[in-house]
Formats: C-alpha cells, sequence, structure tokens
C-alpha cells in the first residue's frame, strides 16, 4: 500500500511523531558532522545528508547498555531486568541500516530470544530514505541491501520532488503512518512508476559489481585463505575496533558491574573481536594472540557460508563505513578483493 | 521472550575447602520452586554472578540425579573468585542456566567409561561420574584416572577415597610430585595408563585437565586404538554471556557455550579457528 | 540524547569526537569526520574515551587526613586548611613545589604554574612526564629557539619520505601510525631506526637499527651521507658547511643511511618523527637536536607538507610545556633567565620570580616539605617508579587534585575533587601544536568541582582570582605569546582548534656539537646492554586502568607476570640457557637484580629490554640511566 506526503506537510508529520514517542533522526551538529541522535523539533531532521559514520544502532544496542539492576538490601539482593519500552521512530534511516537492524534483530530473536534487545527493536519504528543518489562508498547492491528496499522497513520513503513517495512495510509503518492520517494521500500511479524508476535509475548508479563477496566466501568458507596473506593484512590494520563498532551488523559485547551507590547496573559494552584481549582467558592463554588470527575471525564471521546459512545473511550491507572509519588500510572491499585476487599490495 | 540476563538468587547452602586455592560451593535457590524446575545434564555450566564484582561461568560439578545437592567447584585465580571465596554460608550469589550443550549420557549406556583428568579438570567430569554411580547398572566398567601436581592439590579428596574402596569401579590417583605421607603413584596423569586394561572398541573416555595433559592423554587413547569419536572432552574459552550472542567463545561458528563446552576429538579437530 | 564535541584525553594526537550521553550519565563515543585531526577515525583508546569517567574509582568529596584516616570536609575546609599549611611551611622557610600534568588542562597547569611561582614563589614546578620528554623537547628547541614548526598529522598521510624512530608508533600513537601506513600505500619511504623489528619497521623500505640512547649514531650517519653527497639546502640553513663537516668526520657512514639520506634530501615531501629516546641526559638532547639539524639542512623544517613531529605520550605534554609547569622556563615555554620573558610574566603577575631554576619532578619529589600534585600519578609515571611513592610518603603536606583515585590519591593530606576530562571546560595542545576546546559532556560526580576552579580558588588565596576559564585562557595569551589571540579564535562552537605559529626562522641554529656514542658502555665483564623501554605505561594510567574494555591486556600481563620480565632475544636465551619464565641474574655497575626473562624473536643479540611499567624491578641495576651494560647469567 504506497501513499503520498507532500514535502511541505512532513514537518506536521513529524510533530504527531514527537509527541508520540522519541524521535531519532540524523542532524547536523555545529561542527559539521552529521549524527543521529534524538530530535526536540522537526526543523532538527536533516534530509540532504551523507550517511552518518555513526549508525543507528545506538539506538538498540547503546555502546554502554544497561540490563540488569541489582540492589543490595542487607544480606539480601534483589534484581530486576531494566526496561527500554520506549516507543521510537528512527526517521530518515537509509537503506543499509534498515537491513542492519533486521538482521541485528533476527541475531537476538535467536534461541535464547534477548528480550532487552527485542524490546527496544519492537518499539522501533524504521522509516526509511531511500537512497536516490547511492553514496560514493557504499556498495549496498553486493548485499542486496539497497539503494532501495522491498521489506525490513516499517516505511519507505522516496523523494519524488515535491512529495515522498510512503511505502508501508509493517503494522508500526501503518500506524506511524496513522499519527497523522489527514497528512497522507493514496499514491498515484504515476508516482508509483516514478519510485521504480527511480530505483533503476540508482542501481544504475553502482555499475559493474564493486565487493566481489560470492568467490571470498568460498575461499573463506574452505580455509583456502594462506596464512600468509592473513599475516600480510594483519600489519595494515591498528586494531582500533572501529570496523566492528560502527557496523551495522556488528554486536559483539562484554558484561561488566557498574556500581551505583549500593546499586549495580550491570551492562552490555560494546566490544570488538579485533581487540586481543576479546579471546583472552582468566588463565592467561590466547586462542587469537595474533593479530593476523583475529582478522581471519572477523571475515570469518562476516563472509563466511556457514554464517551465511546460519543467519540468512553475510554479515554486511554495504554501507561502507569501514571504509571511513578504518585507522589502517583494512577495510571490507580491500580485503575481499584481496582474499579473491589471493595478493596484498601487489 | 526472556531476560536473558537475569539471575536467580541462590544462596551458598555450603561451602567445602578442596585445596588451599579450590573450594566446592552448594548451592540453593532462594526460591524453592526455581530449585525443583532446575534440571541440567552432566557436563553444563552456569553464569555465577558475584555481586559487585560480575558473572562468569563455571562447570556444575555435581550430578542432576542429586538435585538437592547442586554444586561447583572453583579456583581462586583473579578478582571474581578471590571474592567468591571470601563468601560463606549463607551468602547470595546470582545464578543463570543451565547452559551448554551437557555430556550424552545415554550414549555411554552399556559402554565402559574411562575417565581421564589432571588437578581442576575433574570438577566437570564428577557430574558424570556421579551420574554414572547413581544408575551404576546402565553402565559397563568405570574407570577413573586423576592426578594433580601435589597431594594437597587433589581434589575431592574424600570421594576419591571412597571410589578407591568401591568394588565397581577402578581409581587410580597420581601426583606430579610426591609429599611427605603420600604413599601412592608418583607421575603425570597419562602414565597410569600403564596401570588398566582397556578395550577401546568398548569405551568412552573423556577427558579433561590442563592443556598440556589433554594433548599427551588423547595421543595415549589414539594410540591406544579409541576412535575420535569416542574421545569426549570440554572446552574452555572466554565467555561472557553463555546464551551465544556476545561471541566472545565462537571458534569458526560454532559457539563453545552453546555447540560445546563438550566435544568429541573428532568435533574439536574441525573447529576452524 | 547529547553529543559533545570534545578533544580526546589519551595521547598527544589530538583527535577529536563526540560524547554520547544520556540522562546525564556517559554513554559512548561518535566518531567525527570534519574533525581535523580524526578525519572520522579513532583508535582503540579513543573509542572507549567514555569508561574511565564512567567507571573509575572517582574522587567526590573534598578529605583531610585526620587520625590516620581521609575524612569528608567542606571545599571551604579544605581549601583553607590547604592555604594555612602552605602558609605555614613557606613562612618556616621549607621548600614546597608544585607538578602539574600532561593529563590536566592549559589553564589547570597554567593556575598550578602561577600559584607555584607567584603564589608560593618557588620554581620548584615541573610535571610528571618531563623527565622522558625533556630531552627531546631541549634538543629541538636548542635548534628551533623553542618548538619545530607545526606539521599536521594530516600531511604526514601525503609525505614522499618519513623518517621515524620506533617506540613502537601503532601502540603509542596510532592515528599517527594511521597517516604512515596511508604514505607507504601511496608510495611513500619508509625509514624506521630502531632497536625493535615493529609493525612500522615491517612495513619500511629501510630498518636502520640502532642500540637503544644511541639512536643519534645513526641519525648523525644520515646528515654526514646529506654534507658527504652535498645534498643540503644552503637556502634554508645558509651557513658555512664545514664546522659540521668536521664534528661528523668519525661518524659511520653505511650504504642504508647514504641511502637514507638520499632520500630525505631529495624529497619534495618529508616527515620526522621522533620519540622520547630511553636515554637520558646529554646524549639524547644531542640526538634530538640531531634529528631536528637533519630537518633543517634537507629543507623540511618549516616547508608545507614537510616537518618535525616529536611523539609526545599524553594528550597535554606540549600544552604542559607551553604553560611553563617546568622548573627553569615560563609561560610560552622560554628559559627562565630571559630578561624579556621575565618581565613580561613579572608585569602580568604583578610579582617578582625567584630567579634560580627550580628542582626537576625526581628531586622535587625527594626534598619538598609541601607539594601540590594536579591530576597525576607520579610513581607511574616518573622513571623512578616506585621510589617516588616512597618519597611521597615522607612529604609533610602533600595536597592532590584529581578525579581518580590514584595511588598517590590514597596517601595525600589534602585530597580536592576535580572533574574529568569529559566533564570539565578548558583546553589542551596537542603535539602539532593544536589548542583545541574540552567540553562538558556531564557533570562531575558528588562534589567534585572543575579543576582550573580549585586551582583558580587557591591562586586566589595567594596571588589572583579569575572567574571563568575564559578569562583564564584570555590570560594564558598574555602570558604566552605564542597563544595570544587563542580564545579568541577557538569559536565557542564547531572545532575551531588553533594550530600555534610560534616558530621564528631567525631563532634557527644548526651548529656542531661534540657527539659522542655509547659504544664504551659494554665491556668483556658485561656485554649485554639492558635498555628502559620509553614508551609510556598506559596500563598505569587511569584513563586505562579504570576502563573496562582497555585494561583487560594490561591486568592480565600483570597477574602473569607478577614479578615482571625482561625482555631478551631468542640468540642470547638460548646461549644463556635461559627459557620464559625462568629468572635471569643482571648484574651491572649500580647493583643487581633477579628477573624473569621473555624470550622475543624480535630482538637483536646484545639488548636486553625491561617494558617502563617493570622499571622497579631492575631499578638497582639501571641506576638512574635508561641504558646500562650488564652481565647476564642463569642462577
Amino acid at each position: 500500500m504506497a501513499f503520498a506526503i507532500e514535502k511541505r506537510a512532513v514537518t506536521k508529520w513529524l510533530e504527531k511523531l514527537l509527541e508520540a514517542g522519541e524521535v531519532v533522526a540524523p542532524v547536523r551538529t555545529p561542527c559539521g558532522d552529521v549524527l543521529f541522535s534524538t530530535v526536540r523539533s522537526a526543523e532538527q531532521v536533516v534530509w540532504d545528508f551523507p550517511n552518518p559514520l555513526h549508525p543507528p544502532k545506538e539506538f538498540v544496542l547503546p555502546q554502554t547498555d544497561p540490563i540488569v539492576k541489582i540492589r543490595r538490601n542487607g544480606q539480601h539482593h534483589e534484581v530486576e531486568a531494566v526496561h527500554d519500552g520506549t516507543r521510537r521512530f528512527l526517521f530518515n534511516a537509509r537503506s543499509c541500516d534498515a537491513r542492519g537492524i533486521a538482521f541485528l534483530t533476527r541475531m537476538h530473536e535467536m534461541e535464547p530470544a534477548d528480550a532487552s534487545y527485542l524490546r527496544r527493536s519492537g518499539n522501533l519504528t524504521v522509516i526509511n530514505l531511500a537512497c536516490v543518489t547511492p553514496c560514493p562508498l557504499g556498495f549496498c547492491i553486493c548485499t542486496d541491501s539497497g539503494p532501495f528496499l522491498s521489506d525490513s522497513y516499517d516505511a519507505q520513503l522516496t523523494d519524488l520532488g515535491k512529495s515522498y513517495l510512503v511505502e508501508v512495510g509493517s503494522a508500526k509503518g501503518e500506524a506511524a503512518v496513522a499519527e497523522a492520517p489527514s497528512l497522507f494521500r493514496k499514491a498515484t500511479e504515476d508516482e508509483v512508476s516514478r519510485r521504480k524508476n527511480l530505483e533503476v535509475a540508482a542501481r544504475n548508479h553502482f555499475g559493474e559489481e564493486t565487493c566481489h563477496f560470492a568467490s571470498a566466501m568460498r575461499r573463506i568458507s574452505t580455509g583456502r585463505v594462506p596464512d600468509a596473506l592473513w599475516e600480510k593484512m594483519g600489519d595494515w590494520c591498528l586494531e582500533c575496533g572501529g570496523c566492528n563498532l560502527v557496523c551495522p551488523t556488528c554486536y559483539c559485547f562484554s558484561v561488566k558491574d557498574l556500581d551505583r551507590d549500593g546499586t549495580w547496573i550491570r551492562c552490555r559494552l560494546r566490544d570488538s573481536c579485533q581487540y586481543a584481549a576479546f579471546t583472552l582467558e582468566a588463565s592467561g592463554h590466547n586462542p587469537r594472540a595474533q593479530r593476523k588470527d583475529r582478522m581471519k575471525r572477523r571475515f570469518f564471521h562476516k563472509v563466511s557460508a556457514q554464517y551465511y546459512t546460519r543467519d540468512g545473511a553475510v554479515g554486511c550491507v554495504g554501507c561502507g563505513r569501514c571504509i571511513k572509519v578504518c585507522l589502517g588500510t583494512t577495510d571490507m572491499p580491500a580485503v575481499v578483493a584481496a582474499i579473491r585476487k589471493g595478493k596484498w599490495h601487489e | 521472550m526472556n531476560d536473558v540476563f537475569l539471575p536467580d538468587i541462590a544462596w551458598l547452602a555450603d561451602v567445602c575447602d578442596e585445596t588451599p586455592d579450590t573450594r566446592t560451593f552448594r548451592l540453593r535457590f532462594r526460591d524453592s520452586k526455581k530449585g525443583e524446575d532446575f534440571h541440567f545434564l552432566p557436563g553444563q555450566f552456569l553464569e555465577l554472578s558475584v555481586f559487585g564484582y560480575g558473572e562468569a561461568p563455571f562447570c556444575i560439578a555435581s550430578s542432576p540425579t542429586r538435585p538437592e545437592a547442586l554444586e561447583t567447584t572453583v579456583r581462586r585465580t583473579g578478582q571474581l573468585t578471590n571474592a567468591l571465596h571470601k563468601l560463606g554460608e549463607g551468602d547470595e550469589v546470582g545464578v543463570r542456566g543451565p547452559f551448554g550443550n551437557g555430556f550424552n549420557v545415554e550414549a555411554a549406556y552399556g559402554k565402559d567409561l574411562l575417565f581421564v583428568a589432571g588437578g581442576i579438570g575433574l570438577p566437570p567430569l564428577r557430574s558424570l561420574i556421579w551420574n554414572v554411580l547413581d544408575e551404576r547398572s546402565r553402565f559397563g566398567k568405570v574407570t577413573i584416572l586423576y592426578g594433580a601436581r601435589t597431594p594437597t592439590d587433589l581434589v575431592y579428596k574424600q570421594e576419591l577415597n571412597e571410589w578407591r574402596k568401591r568394588s565397581d569401579m577402578e581409581t587410580h590417583v597420581t601426583v606430579d610430585a610426591a609429599q611427605p605421607g603420600w604413599s601412592g603413584t608418583v607421575g603425570v596423569v597419562p602414565l597410569l595408563f600403564k596401570k588398566v586394561i582397556v578395550h577401546p572398541e568398548s569405551t568412552l573416555a573423556y577427558v579433561c585437565g590442563p592443556p598440556i595433559m589433554i594433548r599427551i592423554a588423547i595421543q595415549d587413547l589414539l594410540a591406544l586404538g579409541f576412535r575420535e569419536e569416542a574421545i569426549i572432552s570440554t572446552l574452555e574459552r572466554m565467555m561472557q554471556c553463555g546464551i551465544g550472542k556476545c561471541n566472545h567463545c565462537a571458534i569458526g561458528h560454532r559457539y563453545v557455550c552453546r555447540d560445546g563446552p563438550v566435544f568429541n576429538y573428532g568435533q574439536i579437530r574441525e573447529l576452524v579457528e | 540524547m547529547v553529543t559533545v564535541p570534545t578533544a580526546c584525553p589519551f595521547c598527544s594526537c589530538g583527535c577529536g569526537f563526540y560524547l554520547l550521553a544520556r540522562e546525564g550519565q556517559l554513554v559512548g563515543v561518535a566518531p567525527s569526520e570534519t574533525h581535523p585531526v580524526s578525519e572520522g577515525r579513532l583508535c582503540a583508546r579513543g573509542w572507549s574515551a567514555h569508561e574511565a569517567a564512567l567507571w573509575g574509582d572517582r574522587l567526590r568529596h573534598p578529605l583531610l587526613q585526620r587520625n590516620g584516616k581521609q575524612e569528608s570536609v567542606s571545599w571551604d575546609e579544605a581549601l583553607d586548611h590547604v592555604t594555612a599549611r602552605l602558609k605555614e611551611l613557606m613562612n618556616a622557610g621549607k621548600p614546597v613545589g608544585v607538578l602539574g600534568s600532561s593529563r590536566a588542562t592549559n589553564e589547570e597547569n597554567y593556575l598550578a604554574g602561577r600559584l607555584a611561582r607567584a603564589g608560593l614563589q618557588t620554581n620548584n614546578v615541573d610535571f610528571s612526564y618531563y623527565p622522558i620528554c625533556r630531552p627531546l623537547l631541549e634538543g629541538i628547541a636548542e635548534v628551533c629557539g623553542k618548538h619545530a614548526p607545526s606539521i599536521r598529522l594530516h600531511d604526514i598521510a601525503s609525505s614522499q619520505v618519513i623518517l621515524l624512530t620506533e617506540g613502537n608508533l601503532a601502540e603509542t600513537h596510532p592515528r599517527a601510525a594511521s597517516s604512515v601506513l596511508k604514505a607507504v600505500e601511496k608510495g611513500a619511504h619508509l625509514i624506521t631506526v630502531g632497536y625493535r623489528k615493529t609493525q612500522m619497521a615491517r612495513l619500511a623500505s629501510l630498518h636502520l637499527q640502532a642500540t637503544p640512547g644511541n639512536e643519534g649514531e645513526v641519525i648523525n650517519g644520515i646528515l654526514a651521507a646529506v654534507l658527504d653527497l652535498g645534498l643540503q639546502d644552503r637556502t634554508s640553513v645558509p651557513i658555512g658547511y664545514d664546522a659540521l663537516r668536521r664534528d661528523l668526520e668519525t661518524v659511520n657512514r653505511t650504504e642504508e643511511v647514504r641511502q637514507a639520506a638520499e632520500w630525505i634530501a631529495r624529497a619534495e615531501r618529508a616527515a620526522f618523527l621522533i620519540a622520547p629516546s630511553c636515554g637520558q641526559g646529554d646524549q639524547s638532547r644531542k640526538d634530538a637536536a640531531a634529528f631536528a639539524k637533519l630537518a633543517a639542512i634537507t629543507g623540511h623544517l618549516d616547508k608545507p607538507g614537510s616537518g618535525l613531529l616529536p611523539l609526545l605520550a599524553r594528550s597535554n605534554v606540549r600544552g604542559a610545556c607551553d604553560m611553563g609547569v617546568v622548573p627553569d622556563r615560563l609561560p610560552g615555554y622560554d628559559p627562565l633567565d630571559d630578561a624579556r620573558s621575565r618581565e613580561r610574566v613579572q608585569d602580568l603577575w604583578g610579582k617578582k620570580l625567584p630567579p634560580a631554576p627550580g628542582l626537576s619532578a625526581e628531586s622535587l619529589l625527594q626534598s619538598v616539605s609541601g607539594l601540590i600534585v594536579v591530576a597525576d600519578d607520579p610513581p607511574s609515571v616518573v622513571p623512578m617508579g616506585q621510589r617516588a611513592m616512597a618519597a611521597m610518603e615522607r612529604i609533610e603536606f602533600l595536597v592532590v587534585l584529581d578525579a581518580f583515585l590514584t595511588p598517590t590519591a590514597r596517601i595525600a593530606h589534602a585530597l580536592l575533587p576535580i572533574a574529568s576530562l569529559a566533564e570539565t571546560e578548558g583546553t589542551v595542545t596537542n603535539m602539532e601544536g593544536r589548542v583545541q576546546r574540552l567540553r562538558v559532556a556531564t557533570n562531575p560526580p558528588g562534589e567534585a568541582r572543575t579543576g582550573w576552579q580549585v586551582l583558580a580558588e587557591l591562586c586566589g588565596r595567594f596571588t589572583a582570582s579569575y572567574r571563568s576559564a575564559s578569562d583564564v585562557l584570555r590570560e594564558i595569551g598574555q602570558a604566552a605569546p605564542g597563544y595570544a589571540g587563542v580564545e579568541q579564535r577557538l569559536t565557542e562552537d564547531g572545532w575551531g582548534g588553533a594550530l600555534l605559529k610560534d616558530f621564528d626562522r631567525a631563532k634557527l641554529v644548526v651548529q656542531p656539537t661534540r657527539t659522542t656514542g655509547l659504544a664504551a658502555l659494554t665491556s668483556v665483564e658485561r656485554p649485554y646492554l639492558l635498555a628502559r623501554d620509553a614508551a609510556f605505561d598506559w596500563g598505569h594510567d587511569p584513563l586505562v586502568s579504570f576502563s573496562p574494555t582497555l585494561r583487560r591486556d594490561y591486568q592480565s600481563e600483570r597477574k602473569l607476570f607478577p614479578n615482571g620480565f625482561v625482555e631478551i632475544g631468542k640468540a642470547d636465551a638460548d646461549a644463556l640457557k635461559l627459557s620464559g619464565g625462568r629468572q635471569a641474574k643482571l648484574t651491572s655497575v649500580h647493583g643487581e637484580a633477579m628477573v624473569p626473562v621473555l624470550v622475543r624473536t624480535d630482538l637483536k643479540p646484545g639488548l636486553l629490554v625491561v617494558p617502563y611499567t617493570f622499571r622497579d624491578r631492575v631499578s638497582n641495576v639501571l641506576g638512574s640511566n635508561g641504558v646500562t651494560a650488564v652481565k647476564v647469567e642463569r642462577p
């Protein structure tokens, strides 16, 4: 079911959403960056922007995520789960991030389901802004996560010039539209067909496939990537963990108790498999003491057939963030290309 | 949909010193209904919270045939275990679990069972040993080969004596280095193989202990003719959540907390680091 | 959610990011693409920059030591007591001192310096990290007048040649290593000078093996080769080169060194990255000067795309120097004995300054009766290690200002809780010479106040008072000429960041200096060299030790090696029949020590290295030096 909303009416829609819950959208900071943040007014929301480097997964998996509260009562303790049931609207997400959140949701639905995450994602309405002009570093076309989506969104907006086409993908999307029903009308056939053409044009923008997952996946899955290649690439990594922290599909964490004056808050902390201590055991033994083994691990988790079979998707949405954030030179496309060619920097 | 990180409260019903740095804690759930509903397999583990310090995985050292005696044996190695050792009877801890795949007890029916353990490797096997002894008629020969660095470091000293006295099982204990008063065998655990007669075709071997001991024991078992699937061990990894989500314990696409910690040697060899 | 742009508190690269906070509590970090240094990237430390403030043992209330315990008191009582005690000590003619910090803001350091010189009338002012970087900075100052001209980390990525003294750049300054990697990817020649085959050394076109403390031998070799080849840039440095040439006559010129000289001299854009050496004193100063001379005579000192960067460990080393918390220098890093500078500062502060240089950090700790320590834990930073703790325990009156419960804080007679760098306003100056703002992301816990406020209060009771951090920064602009106008240039919103332009070409001095090598150190009796790794001990810094994510490796190392260790190369270990974990007996002219060894494949024969964090284990052997000849035996 496709609706349309005039551009000048969107502000009113946002105001209605702001009344209904928390609105998270890209905003421009005084320093000139665009960040996903909670907005207080519709005017803060930006519409023409490069996808923020910091992904919106922060709003379903915060970097510091309180999950259990432990209260001391003399010799006794009371525990309770920390509930975040806030209704949230993620506005102007991009296709890659919408897919990313869908992926994370699948991971946390897997047995045993994680209520803490699912409470947040269940109350999050993802409103995707389709990428009419794909971003320069993105390769979402290689991971089937853009530039337009056919699912994984609650509502998808397409810029048609004077109006937005609004495709509703779920009950939550319907509910978002229903917050301001008078602002929406049924989309015309012409509008729907223009949206289809815009998608074709956007896809053509990419030209040939930019990130050849298939052959890399074959080699990674059968252990045919030479150790020496991982070793070489390891020297071009500076172990910052940025790739994992900004990746829309990464969710590794550690658990730690925060002391707050007689109460402890058990928190999940975002972690990275690229850090040496990630697999460090209490005995001091570390099965991935060498960086080459950690790099190998990262790409196995993201690109192997074994994980693809388990997860139903490759662990990458082609957003290109790891290219921007890498302190070294070991981003996804570079490593995938090296695996395919069997060489690095030669 | 569960709050999978929410621990249940249990109190320490008994605390018993095994060695100068190892203690066995008996746990009782504060909510007795939870205690009744707590079913586990030998070889599974718990995530134990020491309030104020955090949470860590510990294997269940008692058998499901004795639910009133839920126990774990913990060596003092770091902040959390030090704090745990400072707790006494009546103190509260948090418990999540049981986690992991556990031993396949039914697969052992009718088989001869060989337990090979070193040091702190005996506790995870103890859950299976007592399960077997409590249903003795279901299993064939039971042999235990156990050793520690010194006599002081042996865990379950009293039970070892009980087992040695039983006629329905064979128990051999050794130490790397003797101490005054020790009249038993001196030597590493794998040397105990010479003391027993095993029939690899009809035996399952369970091996647990320090990495070097496991390696040598497995080599010896293979040399004796054991098939890879008949050699069973438990793997240790850094773990945080215990439920396959934090990814710390992942080896390839296998998770030690879910696909393990019990693996047979054939499976271990397939694990892609 | 609140997103607050601020500068990174860890190393001297000076990256920027947004601190994220919800409901008054820090949650995480978001990168900034517009930041001129970080450009969207951060290192592992930066990504966890929020953790220490959130998870650390925080100081919340002013405490005074009474009856053997630290008791909670009001701010007024604490400040009154501190003032009274310090005045008592001064009136009794007892020496007092102030230690600023390379993890404190410019405002905090400036006020600490003013309090010391104008308030307490003493030049006993220093900061704990200065002993390590002093030879490096003084050596550069010998040639450049003061600091080398600013070179941007961003520009290093376009260098054609990079000369790097390797202490392990990937570990100490990942952002700088990032630029080096990008340059090498584009075809740049990386020349590393060091004693270990580190990550950077593996990627180098040329790795020049150097004895620790004697990197100068290699640098002088390159200098000599440049002159041999006649490749010096006479327009950059129009001196007669004969004296310089004679000075370098006996220096060794190898093929490799000649190659390095050619590359450097012929490059359009060359970067010189120097880490502090493990050596101390004269030799290291001369080596640093040689580096600066090399940059100067090859025309790379003050040229777009080229330059020299001292690799300072912590976020505000440069700032601490510029604020003059140094015993023989004033704000502006001007020498104490420079008449014009003295006049400038005296006029501003309205007080005559004591004329003689003060005690440096380690002497200070051992000599004063009263000491103020701002935001630092000297025993974990100064070379003398735990002996500093023993010395501080003997101090009559110890005042500590900090956000974190450090070992030094535990023994304070007066403990004044201040905000962490996530909770304060102020500026820091990175190794590029870029001044940046810190901004308040959350409130400090309990009754803790911002550091500048507490120091301003104390200043007010001795010399002058201030109403705002901006007031302090404006005055800094008058006290340190390089900082004039900085306050205006740092816009309220936005990254701002002002690159200091305080290099005066007229002050460039390239002179021969007596160069002596360290070859004489080893002997038949003591054929090995034991060197103290100069890399900063992050494991003991509260920003790391209180961060759950960052401290894991360090915690594990301390647990596995409670007696520390010394690193030894495989060939030597085999020859001495020492295996990993075994104790070795080390004997030098100073004394002996028994310490476990760790066998490394990246160390050449003849060299043992003790990580900075384990220096106490060999303090008997090392003496006051960073390098010593030793006999090594298997006991």
